[in-house]
């Protein structure tokens, strides 16, 4: 996510085989997993050769197999298994298998080489070896070699289908691999280790030219390498929730885009593929021209390296959407718009034109679509207005401290001139910004949007009420299933404060929603959020994949309100390259999937649904449309309409134009205006306007979800392109019994008979004018997130001070739903006497909470499970006593709540960085995890907590622990 | 990419100029070089743009991969960096010398800050690969057996033939002059660019198998049809030497000439070729007007300084640009602003708004004045002689002849 060059399938250029898979990332179920703070559940040990008898339970066939502790292979390590044959009593037989061809027999001579290597596997097993080596070592000037990842694939899968896959282990000897991506890929289609022996040569020979410190010699430089391959590798797994390697070999985690069915069906069986593309001749044709490149006598490459330019703009390197000449004109555009309109539109009608048309190369798929017209053209002042097709505009999720206040205000300050929304992004918002002017007007800085994401940075009740919508942001943004992370120089007092945190400590969002680990959970938090504030649409933001129409459809039977698709093209400079590159689809299969699968579960009336990701024109608005959304999200274009000049140096800190920078001095050459984001957003409206008018159409709403008008551009002279087939994207189907192909209807979240509904009532003295109240009542577990409702009114009235603590002091009997407590103000405390479900005291807000076990009560309490998990998730203030112990993750990222409690289960105070908490009891495993702030007391009588506690990061950031 | 945040810590700097006093006083290069340190401070100030304005569309028009080597010279691969630098251009201690650097313009730090010095990083890199030997001759793996013909050896001449000799073609390059170089060697000044430059290249080419035929006007003295006889493909690459006359009176008159063979004539003069042949065309102890504000003008200019004038006048048509454009609504672009090249800067008297309407001769023909209205936005041009007169009065002596040298 947040690369701007087209996809291998529509690119001039040669691309590697492993660049048309895109890595699959866990969504709302089966959670990603944390490596670094978690690696206590990740395991990278690979066991080569055949798999034994899982009936054989009497162990007579004596079948063994060679553990690794790690997939990648030195060259000494791959000599080991090569020769293991060579020992006396040992059941190991090993073949190498060359995988190049001779080169005379050029692009069409790869078939038949691949067909012969996949029958010498089998032969090689019927010869009784039972480990076989891919290798392509011998590639020369006279042989090519053939993707590692299509020989891998292709012997993997040919095995599978002989009967053979389980009877021999697969290693492969390959010089291509060297990124992270190849090494998963090669990984998930059947590699059960990895000699990637040319990085090792590489690497050698820029140590022995003196590119590294003098400490580091030839082996320590391998070993690096290999220790970050491992690191990479446990990234790329956790994302899917994957923890072993050995789950992850052969699980085919990816998507291919723009990869033939047939192609894919042979040697990736079993892959998803949505939109067509290349197939076996052109991948070896591109094959052939990497040879020819390496191995001709080309100038330029004689010896030098082709540059590339993947990540950076290079003239010779890969197009990117977003060109200097793109920049130019639409900065150039919005900036003279008021003194000289007419030049303006010139200017913008050029950067239309360059992003519309892809005269340059395609560098999206809808760069290939055509619009078929609804009817005859209509009169352009027959069309709605501009200033109601704004309205369906909003900007994007950047985190305030990702970006300046300055720009982050720019934005706000736009959308809410022109009745769209602004997003806060996932770092809190200062109060200043949202409350409202003392007129009582609404503050013109506030962000109509509010996100909760899996930081929880600064979600208190009073930031939720003070929202149109709140976003749930489910995959990470730009690095879905990454989780993210705010370095510490970013976070200067203010951020701090605005996050409830410590100036200089780097902060982390992490990999899930500790509070999402399946769809229900995820029906929970929409409902914690919409009691808190009722008038807010609930959003749920999800990235572009396959199958990403199933968890819409999930997600809208949650009940959010809004849904948005976020495709892959987005532009954020600080997205680890690894998924920059390799992580999310193009939004118009994530969108039309999405889309289709609601109309067909009739869910699609009740949810608007939302696409971003890389869209800059009104034609990419109306392609939007088309495919079926109701609103549009821009990011990275209002930011450069605003001076963003894509530096790409987001996360240092060090932006020329002081849009992605706390520096002051920085900060102060931002010279972005809400007029030129406004003007930017009107000249997108108006070529809108002036393309409906000719398709014939009048409301925008027209033309939602009629994916028919769409047609595919033929392709003839492309050397690869030609065969995408976007058949499966236009598809449109019909809506049944009343639905509408659009947003029409309302969920109804069955807010009606909450339990709060009755608290409001009893505490209205107190809302009214402060009084204090009592109130008692029974509660029962379907009673969820008790009080979430009654601290939104409270916030709504007072505020994050809220009112004095026990003003309104309530006692509930029973057992407690699940989210008890959650967002609790200020001013509330509840006394619970009983026992309480998980997720007690999320957001907590100031108020108070004591859960004890009833007087009547048999167990004993220190020894019992009093409340569940995931207590006190993104606590901000408050204070929480728990006669029992806690379940996993208490006080997982708590920035301000004092907690006692009587034991924990495992990862307690995971991510915490502020408030105190006091465990008396024990604690379970890898306690304080990427804890960087805060107090935590244990109590340690059998002094075994220090074998339990994920000590380095707890040290490393000065956080105090105290034996007690 | 260089130091992270070398921007904010280290000042822009050029290399420094001999003074104007000094440096009119002969017609070899006058930039002091600065030290390997300050050009790797200078280097360590680019930022590697996610979207690098300098290079492409907006920037360098031969697509230098400025980033690219501004990184290698920071960490010190002076080397690769030549390798890299010279993958996209020919001959970089030409354009470092003489090139406008519209790079330095679309640098990014141009829009708030001062641009980093590419165009010095660019000649450093050069020189310091000349001056190591690491210019070598780049022989072709094998032959094609194809020959190519090449009319005119200016700089598209000249990597044009490079190029193809590299790919492994027989080349044969035509020359209307007794050397190579073309507007290079004929049209640049010494002051901007000495031309051993070219001699080491020509011999570079000679060693990679360029053959060079010179005193072959192609189309006068040798038909072109030969050429197309004798080779597979003819690359005609000549240059544009006809200059754009001045739409007014009295441009017959004595002493007003075009800039081209004013400056060839120099450079002919520097370069030991014979030029008592010719009418000898020299500013030594004249008053001078240039008629034109661009680079050759500029050359002009610093020539006739050299040559000994006493006063040098340049008309530029233009109104006065602004001392700085509004960066907003046009950087990365070339901005209209105020620029005064080093040979300005050695005195030359500058009008702006100065369209010349009439040159005045006197009874022997010798041109006198020059009428040129100080604003050509005005709908009625001053009556004539307003800005010569003024110039007559203060500063020329009647008896002194005028030579008027015309840039185009």
């Amino acid at each position: 996510m947040g690369t701007d060059t087209p996809i291998s399938a529509l690119s001039d250029k040669s691309k590697l085989l492993y660049t048309y898979f895109k890595q699959n990332f866990a969504r709302v179920t089966n959670p990603p997993i944390d490596p670094i703070h978690e690696e206590s559940v990740m395991s990278l040990v690979s066991f080569i050769g055949p798999r034994p008898n899982i009936f054989d339970l009497e162990g007579v066939s004596h079948q063994k197999r060679l553990e690794v502790r790690q997939p990648i292979l030195t060259n000494e390590d791959l000599e080991k298994i090569r020769a293991i044959g060579d020992m006396d009593t040992n059941q190991f037989k090993t073949k190498t298998i060359d995988i190049t061809y001779p080169a005379d027999m050029g692009a069409v001579g790869m078939e038949a080489a691949i067909s012969a290597i996949c029958e010498k596997a089998e032969a090689a097993i019927a010869g009784e070896y039972n480990i076989i080596v891919l290798s392509d070592r011998l590639v020369a000037s006279d042989r090519i070699a053939i993707p590692a990842l299509l020989a891998t694939a292709a012997v993997h899968h040919h095995l599978i289908r002989k009967g053979l896959r389980t009877s021999s282990g697969l290693v492969v000897e390959t010089g291509e691999a060297r990124e992270m991506h190849h090494f998963a890929m090669l990984a998930g289609y059947g590699a059960e280790a990895i000699n990637p022996y040319l990085a090792f040569e590489a690497l050698a020979a820029l140590q022995a030219e003196g590119e590294f410190p003098a400490e580091v010699d030839a082996r320590e430089v391998v070993y690096r390498y290999i220790k970050s391959v491992g690191k990479g590798l446990l990234k790329v797994m956790s994302k899917m929730g994957i923890s072993t390697y050995q789950s992850y070999c052969g699980a085919q985690i990816f998507d291919a885009v723009g990869l033939k069915t047939d192609f894919v069906k042979r040697f990736f069986f079993g892959t998803a593929t949505s939109i067509e593309g290349v197939g076996l001749s052109e991948v070896a044709e591109e094959t052939v021209r990497r040879h020819r490149d390496a191995f001709g006598d080309d100038v330029v490459l004689r010896k030098a390296l082709d540059v590339g330019g993947e990540y950076m703009y290079r003239i010779r390197g890969e197009k990117h959407a977003r060109s200097p000449d793109v920049v130019v004109d639409l900065q150039h555009a919005v900036r003279t718009k008021d003194e000289s309109p007419e030049t303006a539109q010139d200017r913008y009608n050029s950067f239309a034109k360059r992003v519309n048309t892809g005269e340059n190369g395609y560098l999206a798929i809808r760069n290939l679509f055509d619009i078929k017209p609804l009817g005859a053209p209509v009169p352009l002042d027959e069309v709605e207005p501009a200033v109601e097709i704004v309205k369906r505009f909003v900007t994007g999720a950047m985190s305030f401290g990702s970006i300046s206040r300055e720009a982050h205000t720019t934005l706000a300050r736009a959308m809410n001139r022109i009745g769209g929304k602004s997003n806060t992004g996932e770092g809190g918002e200062e109060p200043d910004r949202y409350k409202p002017l003392p007129d009582g007007s609404s503050n013109p800085l506030r962000s109509a949007i509010k996100q909760i994401a899996s930081g929880r940075f600064g979600v208190t009740a009073e930031y939720l009420v003070n929202a149109d919508a709140l976003q749930i942001k489910v995959a990470q943004g730009a690095k879905p299933g990454e989780g993210g992370q705010l370095p510490g120089h970013k976070v200067d007092w203010i951020v701090a404060k605005t996050r409830h945190s410590t100036p200089g400590v780097g902060l982390i969002s992490p990999p899930p929603h500790h509070d999402i680990y399946s769809i229900e959970d995820l029906a929970q938090l929409i409902y914690d959020l919409k009691n808190v504030n009722e008038q807010a649409d609930i959003s749920v933001k999800l990235v572009s994949e396959v199958g990403v129409g199933t968890v819409a459809a999930g997600v809208a039977k949650a009940r959010a309100d809004h849904i948005t698709v976020s495709g892959y093209d987005g532009g954020t400079g600080a997205s680890p390259l690894t998924s920059l590159k390799h992580a999310g689809g193009p939004w118009e299969i994530g969108l039309a999937e999405t889309h289709q699968t609601t109309v067909l579960n009739r869910l699609r009336s009740r949810v608007v649904l939302q696409v971003d990701g890389g869209l800059k024109t009104g034609r990419d608005v109306l392609i939007g449309a088309l495919l079926g959304a109701d609103e549009f999200g821009f990011s990275t274009a209002p930011l450069i309409a605003a001076g963003c000049i894509m530096m790409r140096k987001c996360h240092l800190n060090t932006c020329p134009v002081g849009v992605a920078t706390r520096d002051p001095v920085l900060r102060k050459r931002f010279k972005g205006t809400p007029e030129h984001v406004i003007n930017y957003f009107f000249f997108i409206a108006e070529e809108l306007r002036g393309l409906m008018a000719e398709l014939g159409a009048r409301n925008l709403k027209d033309l939602i979800g009629r994916s028919d008008l769409l047609d595919q551009k033929r392709l003839k002279d492309h050397w690869k392109s030609e065969g995408v087939d976007f058949t499966k994207l236009f598809y449109k189907p019909e809506p049944l019994g009343g639905d509408t192909l659009y947003h029409s209807e309302f969920q109804n979240h069955h807010l009606e008979a909450v339990l709060d509904r009755k608290l409001i009532e009893l505490a209205q003295p107190a809302l009214d004018s402060g009084t204090a109240v009592q109130i008692e009542l029974p509660i029962r577990s379907r009673d969820r997130s008790a009080g979430a409702m009654l601290s939104g009114a409270l916030a709504r009235k007072y505020g994050h001070e809220g009112l004095p603590d026990d003003t309104i002091s309530i006692k509930l009997t029973g057992t407690a739903g699940r989210a008890f407590g959650a967002f609790l103000a200020r001013g509330i405390s509840i006394d619970m006497v009983g026992d309480a479900n998980d997720y007690v005291g999320k957001g907590l807000s100031g108020g108070r909470i004591v859960v004890r076990p009833s007087d009547k009560a048999t167990f004993v309490p220190e020894k019992s499970i009093i409340v569940g998990n995931t207590v006190l998730y993104g606590a901000i203030a408050g204070e929480c006593y728990f006669r029992g112990v806690a379940g996993e993750r208490f006080a997982v990222r708590n920035s301000g709540a004092v907690a006692v409690v009587e034991g924990t289960g495992d990862h307690g105070c995971e991510y915490m960085t502020g408030g105190v908490v006091v465990v008396i009891g024990q604690t379970g495993r890898n306690f304080a995890a990427g804890m960087s702030g805060g107090v935590a007391y244990v109590l340690d009588e059998d002094e075994t907590f220090h074998d339990r506690c994920n000590w380095p990061w707890s040290i490393s950031n000065r956080c105090r622990k105290k034996k007690n | 990419m260089g130091k992270v945040t070398g921007f904010l810590e280290i000042e822009r700097e050029e290399p420094r100029y001999e003074p104007a006093s000094d440096r009119i006083r002969h017609f070899g290069e006058f930039t002091v070089p600065m030290s390997e340190g300050r050009v790797v401070d200078q280097a360590a100030r680019c930022m590697d743009c996610g979207i690098p304005f300098c290079h492409g569309d907006t920037g360098c028009p031969v697509n230098n991969q400025i980033p690219d080597w501004n990184d290698l010279v920071y960490n010190g691969d002076w080397e690769e960096a030549a390798r890299n630098l010279h993958s996209t251009n020919n001959f970089p201690e030409f354009t470092g010398r003489i090139c406008p650097a519209p790079c330095e313009e679309a640098c990014t730090l141009n829009l708030e800050d001062t641009p980093v010095a590419i165009k010095t990083v660019e000649q450093a890199i050069a020189d310091k690969a000349i001056r190591s030997g690491w210019i070598k001759p780049l022989l072709p793996k094998a032959k094609t057996g194809k020959s190519v013909a090449i009319v005119g050896s200016g700089p598209a001449g000249m990597a044009a033939a490079q190029q193809l000799a590299r790919a492994g073609h027989d080349v044969h390059v035509y020359e209307r002059e007794p050397k190579a170089g073309g507007l290079m060697r004929y049209g640049i000044p010494d002051f901007k660019m000495e031309k051993d430059h070219i001699d080491f290249r020509v011999s570079q080419m000679e060693a990679e198998g360029v053959t060079f035929h010179y005193g072959v006007n192609v189309g006068v003295n040798s038909p072109l049809t030969d050429l197309q006889q004798r080779h597979d493909a003819v690359l005609l690459a000549g240059g544009s030497e006809k200059p754009r006359d001045v739409d007014a009176e009295g441009t017959h008159f004595n002493g007003v000439h075009f800039a081209m063979p004013f400056l060839v004539q120099q450079n002919r003069r520097l370069g030991g070729e014979d030029v008592s042949e010719e009418i000898q065309l020299t500013a030594a102890g004249k008053h001078v007007v240039v008629v034109g504000g661009g680079d050759t003008a500029s050359d002009c200019v610093g020539t006739s300084f050299r040559q000994g004038a006493i006063a040098v006048t340049q008309l530029d048509v233009r109104a006065q640009p602004p001392e700085l454009e509004n960066k907003l609504t046009n950087w990365p672009n070339w901005a209209v602003k105020m620029r005064t090249s080093s040979s300005r800067a050695e005195g030359a008297i500058r009008e702006f708004a100065a369209g010349t309407m009439k040159i005045i001769g006197n009874a022997k023909g010798q041109s006198r004045a020059l009428n040129a209205p100080a604003s050509i936005a005005s709908a009625n041009p001053l009556p004539g002689l307003s800005l010569l007169s003024r110039r007559t009065r203060s500063c020329w002596p009647s008896a002194s002849p005028i030579r008027s040298t015309m840039a185009c």
